[in-house]
């Protein structure tokens, strides 16, 4: 029941939701939220092999070290999104064509 | 007994949440979805006896990054966060088509058959460790290895977040006209 598969099987769904997610919406938020699904996933495989077929805790650190990436990487994306929201009145990212403003 | 029911209950947490993050209008909502989310894999990590991890992930993901993603919601508000002309689907603008959907669900098809097989080999060539109900702390083992082993990782890490304070204070600055 709780084997490695079951854990590899969950973080495979919730990959490919957070796949999903960054394609189908429209909202740079949205796209920000399927970014940290996937995120999660990938730390969440690294702690299951980490369990089921090593001795070590290297995985946790390398899952660690995720968390920490996803939080630096939340934090500059949502400025970036705060400042496109300052300068085009708008978070669709349809509107995102041009470099400069 | 008791690892089983949170098993499975933090499973359902997990999926159950980003499949609402997926399919609700409201972008307020998906923020309050991927927070049961994060917290049902908080409660799988804490299933593989990783207490260090789980506790991590509530704290920074739960406490930080959540509640950074309902600020910049309520920041970005607008105009068109209430309502636009509404397309074919009946969804709102934010939510996208009835293209980018089709789209991401191929994907998302495509990528499910192409792992499945593959993690049913992987699970086929690694033996089933059987444990016991006992899990020892991992907090003393984890302290160890990022000052001793990893300590160049923990070092680059600590220039990283620093590096993402100033530059997201920076690149949110409001503008000079």
């Amino acid at each position: 029941m709780m084997g490695l598969a079951s854990y590899l099987i969950i973080s495979l769904i919730l990959f490919v939701i957070g796949i999903t997610v960054m394609i189908a919406r429209k909202n740079i938020v949205a796209i920000l939220l399927g970014i940290e699904l996937v995120l999660n996933a990938a730390a969440l495989n690294f702690v299951a092999y980490s369990r089921f077929a090593t001795n070590n805790l290297d995985g946790h650190i390398f899952s660690l070290f995720i968390i920490v990436v996803a939080a630096a990487e939340a934090a500059v994306g949502l400025a970036i999104v705060i400042r496109f929201f300052q300068i085009k009145e708008t978070i669709h990212v349809d509107e995102a064509t041009t470099l400069r403003n | 007994m008791f690892a089983q029911f949170l098993f499975i209950s933090s499973a359902l947490l997990t999926l159950g949440g980003a499949v609402a993050v997926l399919v609700t209008k409201n972008i307020m909502h998906s923020c309050i979805y991927l927070l049961a989310s994060l917290i049902g894999i908080a409660g799988l990590y804490a299933t593989l006896g990783a207490d260090f991890v789980a506790v991590t992930q509530i704290m920074v993901y739960v406490g930080g990054v959540v509640i950074l993603m309902l600020f910049a919601v309520m920041l970005t508000g607008g105009k068109d966060f209430v309502s636009r002309a509404q397309n074919l689907l009946g969804l709102a603008p934010s939510m996208g088509n009835r293209w980018t959907f089709s789209v991401g669900i191929l994907v998302a098809l495509v990528f499910l058959a192409t792992n499945i097989k593959l993690i049913l080999n992987v699970s086929k060539s690694i033996p089933a460790k059987t444990f016991g109900n006992e899990f020892p702390s991992t907090v003393n083992q984890i302290g160890h290895l990022l000052v001793k082993e990893h300590v160049l990782a923990f070092e680059l890490s600590s220039v990283l977040l620093l590096g993402a304070l100033v530059g997201a204070a920076i690149i949110a600055r409001p503008r000079k006209q």
